[in-house]
């Protein structure tokens, strides 16, 4: 079966270490998930600028490791990445902003990503909330 | 066509819980996972609340998130999840409605 899975708060919450359990799950039954999507503060999922405390889980990190394994299209929603401060190089070049943090395997895109997500996929998950 | 409905947020602080008890229907399924366990919390008025219409859908919940709050579920009838049972669950519903 094809899945959607929609991340919607930050890495530290747990509804985002769900997701990725979910998302581990999904892959290991067998099932496909067609694209990841982060919106609203899901975004920070994809900065490569996080430092988490030695004694806690880095669900970024693991995020990132998972879709990078699996070769996941993993799509960040743009206007809210932008304002949360997660830019890839062509949007900090456009801003003039000194740095870009979308870390690899992920790509800046529009809501559009997951309504043609949802074209495809039978079931559309979303982890948000704590 | 039945619903698997998800619920995440704690019943003192949200409505999801009301909210989704008025809109269920027979023979869906709620999920309780993150602080939507409380819920199960025995005497609690949410899960007086989720006991009175028990007959009408089947209820699970996350088993990581029951354990690490320590809630007795030996009164509830509940069926407790793992991710893979967590996963087969939204195959087998028609629908899921994720409440964030």
């Amino acid at each position: 079966m094809k899945f959607v899975i929609s991340v919607l708060s930050s890495s530290h919450a747990p509804s985002t270490r769900r997701a990725l359990r979910f998302a581990q799950a999904v892959l290991a039954a067998g099932h496909e998930i067609i694209r990841v999507f982060f919106y609203q503060d899901g975004v920070l999922t994809a900065s490569n600028n996080l430092v988490v405390a030695q004694d806690q889980q880095d669900i970024a990190q693991q995020w990132q490791a998972f879709i990078a394994e699996n070769e996941l299209d993993a799509v960040v929603c743009i206007a809210a990445a932008l304002r949360r401060g997660v830019l890839d190089q062509t949007e900090a070049q456009r801003y003039g902003r000194e740095a870009a943090n979308l870390a690899e395997g992920y790509q800046l895109s529009g809501l559009g990503q997951l309504h043609d997500g949802l074209q495809q996929a039978e079931r559309l998950i979303s982890f948000g909330g704590q | 066509m039945t619903t698997l409905h998800i619920l995440n947020a704690s019943p003192s602080t949200a409505t999801q819980l009301k909210s989704c008890l008025r809109v269920v229907s027979i023979g869906d399924g709620i999920v309780l996972c993150g602080e939507a366990v409380q819920a199960l919390r025995p005497g609690s008025a949410a899960a007086e609340q989720l006991l009175a219409c028990q007959q009408t859908y089947h209820l699970y919940a996350l088993q990581e998130d029951v354990q690490a709050r320590a809630i007795d579920t030996t009164m509830v009838s509940v069926t407790l999840l793992d991710y893979p049972a967590f996963v087969a669950l939204c195959v087998d519903y028609a629908r899921v409605n994720s409440w964030t």
